[in-house]
């Protein structure tokens, strides 16, 4: 049986060249994805991040009000960075808690996208040794 | 007691090896009692597995706190259903889980394909075996669910989004998908590693993928609806890296499913078939390591663990072993036959599985994007919702549509007239709705009017198809309209319960798209007294209540929902719940379902403030109990293509008859 100009040849030629085109006109319009940052490596960005790290000190303020200020300590360094944010606040947002949330540096203070805050849960699964 | 589990466990990883080595050995060499004895190291290792989990459970009932993982994961006020399910609450026992299902299925399938083509397990057995002693090496050396010491007086307790009734089913039911995955893959190994690449193995694991196959979507499914009743942010799917990590392997075997048909019946795509039932086994042990590594951020997050590493060296091994031997039998593998024409049964089958690959990889592209933006770029990105969403209606709305034109295709050669006449009233109806739709308001969102005509053109072409087929029947002989239609389905069942699954399908579409793309939210802060309205309904807030239960305490907001002419519909009661022993704070939504239309109203009690009020977020969506009434449907359409039918397996029998006497 000749394999050579078969019609499924062609059609998966195409669809996968489809598939691409698609994909690329996708990532070249929206621009690949947020950066995930600590904040430490902050400073500098002006654009839309995603900051990531744990809840130093006592969180105040009125998250359905004037904004929850709470302060953000870099997992692996000293930096910290304060942050205001608005929206649903996670059932397990507490300090010392691992965190992340979108938004944008502005004077020096972090201001996130309402409703964005997500924390993560270490006790669902924990690390099999500690040592 | 802890010495018998890893003692159990010991075993287990020792008869796995050598129904590994053994089995290689007995394969290649061609001995009949080492392979036999290979197959029953097989089925005693489940008797391993069993005695390693039952050591595990009474421990559990117990509260046998010597045993770290009972203390981490339970505590003395628990209750006693909890208790046991912590059994794959966390990460040991939950790789034992895996265990125990591996070698449950692979004792099975021994038993099962033992009597009807003992040859085919030749190097299956091996290669069941290769993947058993990975996770029970795992068991024995890195992650013991049996580690123990000094019995503190209580345990940790459980995390409150795990103590949930859907934490007794969803976990069990994705492994059962996930593990069944193995199945395929080691029957496709197997016919590669011994030559016997006809389609026999697919034949003999119809049963095993389909089973693994809806346990998969039933599992997400459920977990869909434990998010959505549970985690109480109105949403049931956010592709998150760990739901992903389940749907992918779905949807490559979904893509699987569908062209091993092609296979079956015209003998093309079976290096495709064999490529897809790799990339559905490596993607399902992918999502493992998704889930335990942490190498990815994800709201279900997971402190890092050292499994990751093997996983990944287990995950390698796998994919370089399957694509070597693909390649390597790639002469074997030859089309019988070529496609037609590309209007045809076939053709339709390839768009279907392109769309779902690409679909597929597209997510796994989202899923890794972290980590290949962190190699090249030295800086972690990630993609989110809209990424995923726009990959979801570029594939997923044109799959929709294929589903409703491929049953109506003919095979090999379909002629444009005869296609005309088909589909006219699918067409046709599918017209008239989006018509309506728009000027009913639906125009307010174009992606949702598209899936809904979609929807329509599917569910009329299902009718249309059922319509044919029980005329025919009514037509032949003496059977009554009801007689005609059952026997309809009785005697084609893969085929009926297929389009069954189809409307499930479509189902979840209209779900999905009316939840999404219709919703209306609302969010005011409330004191006793005060209402919001929403879509026409009112909600007035009356106070809050306390109750006291064992180990938590609940707290509710009290609030009434009134229709548009003012009539009181429903109290509803959304609130919090603050664990005592475990410190933590669970929100607890309130829903009413509206059983004739399938909306649902959702309250959320987002934040209670201590001068009485509280913060209220009411979510209106249409049509989303569809998404959970697809998931009976779906069970009912597979239940329909599982079951056992002796007059397919005489004339599978009577076809590959000739290939067993050729092996």
């Amino acid at each position: 049986m000749p394999r050579n100009g078969s019609p499924a040849r062609l059609v998966v030629a195409l669809s996968v060249a489809a598939a691409l085109a698609i994909f690329l006109v996708y990532t070249s319009i929206a621009g690949g994805g947020t950066p995930t940052l600590r904040p430490s490596q902050l400073p500098g960005h002006t654009g839309k991040v995603q900051l990531e790290g744990r809840i130093a000190g006592t969180p105040a303020g009125d998250a359905h009000g004037a904004g929850l200020r709470f302060t953000l300590h870099d997992v692996k360094g000293n930096a910290t960075v304060p942050v205001l944010y608005r929206g649903t606040v996670p059932d397990m947002f507490a300090p010392g808690r691992a965190v992340v949330v979108s938004g944008r540096l502005r004077n020096g203070t972090f201001v996130a996208v309402p409703g964005s805050l997500l924390t993560k849960c270490p006790s669902k699964y924990t690390p099999a040794s500690k040592s | 007691m802890a010495d018998l589990g890893r003692a159990a466990l010991v075993t287990a990883l020792g008869l796995l090896a050598y129904a590994t080595v053994a089995g290689t050995f007995a394969a290649w060499k061609r001995r009949r009692r080492l392979a036999a004895s290979a197959q029953n190291a097989l089925l005693a290792a489940f008797g391993a597995a069993v005695a390693a989990s039952a050591v595990l459970l009474i421990a559990l009932a117990r509260h046998d706190f010597s045993f770290t993982y009972v203390s981490q994961h339970t505590s003395k006020a628990l209750p006693l259903g909890y208790t046991l399910t912590a059994f794959w609450g966390g990460q040991e026992g939950s790789l034992l889980l895996w265990l125990l299902v591996l070698c449950a299925y692979g004792a099975s399938a021994v038993l099962w394909t033992r009597r009807i083509a003992r040859d085919l397990l030749a190097w299956t057995v091996p290669v069941l075996g290769f993947v058993g002693s990975f996770f029970a090496f795992m068991l024995v050396f890195v992650s013991s669910p049996f580690a123990t010491q000094a019995a503190p007086a209580d345990g940790a307790g459980l995390n409150p989004s795990l103590q949930n009734p859907y934490m007794a089913i969803h976990p069990p039911m994705l492994y059962l998908g996930y593990v069944g995955l193995t199945i395929p893959f080691a029957f496709a190994m197997g016919a590669l590693l011994s030559r016997r690449t006809d389609e026999r193995w697919i034949v003999a694991t119809r049963r095993w993928t389909l089973a693994a196959w809806t346990f998969l979507g039933v599992g997400q499914l459920l977990g869909a609806h434990w998010a959505y009743v549970e985690i109480g942010w109105g949403g049931y799917y956010a592709w998150d890296p760990v739901e992903n990590a389940a749907l992918m392997p779905w949807l490559a075997a979904t893509a699987y499913l569908h062209s091993v048909m092609i296979q079956e019946k015209r003998g093309m795509l079976r290096v495709w078939n064999m490529v897809l039932v790799a990339l559905a086994f490596c993607l399902s042990i992918f999502g493992t390591f998704l889930t335990r590594s942490g190498v990815i951020q994800s709201i279900h997050s997971f402190a890092e663990s050292p499994l990751g590493g093997w996983f990944l060296a287990f995950i390698c091994i796998v994919v370089v072993a399957s694509t070597v031997l693909i390649i390597l039998r790639l002469p074997l593998l030859r089309a019988k036959t070529r496609l037609e024409s590309l209007v045809s049964r076939e053709a339709t089958f390839l768009y279907n599985n392109l769309l779902l690959v690409a679909l597929c990889l597209t997510i796994l592209w989202g899923v890794i994007y972290p980590i290949v933006s962190q190699l090249v770029r030295g800086e972690t990105s990630t993609v989110s919702k809209p990424y995923y969403n726009f990959f979801l209606h570029s594939f997923g709305l044109p799959l929709l549509l294929l589903m409703g034109i491929g049953p109506l295709v003919a095979w090999r050669r379909a002629s444009p007239r005869a296609l005309g006449k088909t589909f006219l009233w699918p067409i046709a109806a599918a017209l008239v709705v989006g018509a309506a739709l728009l000027a009913g308001g639906a125009g307010s969102s174009r992606v949702g009017v598209i899936a809904y005509t979609f929807s329509v053109f599917v569910l009329a072409s299902i009718v249309l198809e059922f319509t044919r087929g029980t005329r025919a029947r009514k037509a032949l002989g003496t059977e009554t309209w009801p007689g005609a239609f059952a026997s309809l389905i009785a005697r084609n069942r893969r085929r009926y319960g297929g389009y069954v699954v189809h409307a499930a399908v479509v189902l979840l579409a209209i779900g999905v798209a009316g939840s999404s793309a219709y919703q209306t939210v609302r969010e005011r802060r409330l004191g006793p007294g005060d209402s919001l309205r929403v879509a026409g309904n009112v909600y007035v807030f009356r106070g809050f209540v306390t109750r006291r239960e064992p180990n938590h305490q609940e707290i509710r907001a009290v609030v009434d929902e009134y229709d548009s002419h003012g009539h009181k519909v429903a109290r509803l009661a959304p609130g919090k719940n603050r664990y005592f022993r475990e410190q933590q704070v669970s929100n607890e939504v309130s829903i009413r379902h509206d059983w004739l239309t399938g909306a649902n109203s959702y309250l959320i009690a987002d934040q209670i403030n201590a001068n009485g009020t509280v913060d209220l977020k009411v979510l209106q969506k249409p049509l989303v109990d569809l998404i959970w009434l697809a998931g009976f449907v779906f069970v009912a359409g597979s239940l329909i293509t599982l079951w056992p039918d002796a007059r397919e397996e005489r004339r599978l029998v009577e076809r590959y008859a000739g290939a067993f006497a050729e092996a």
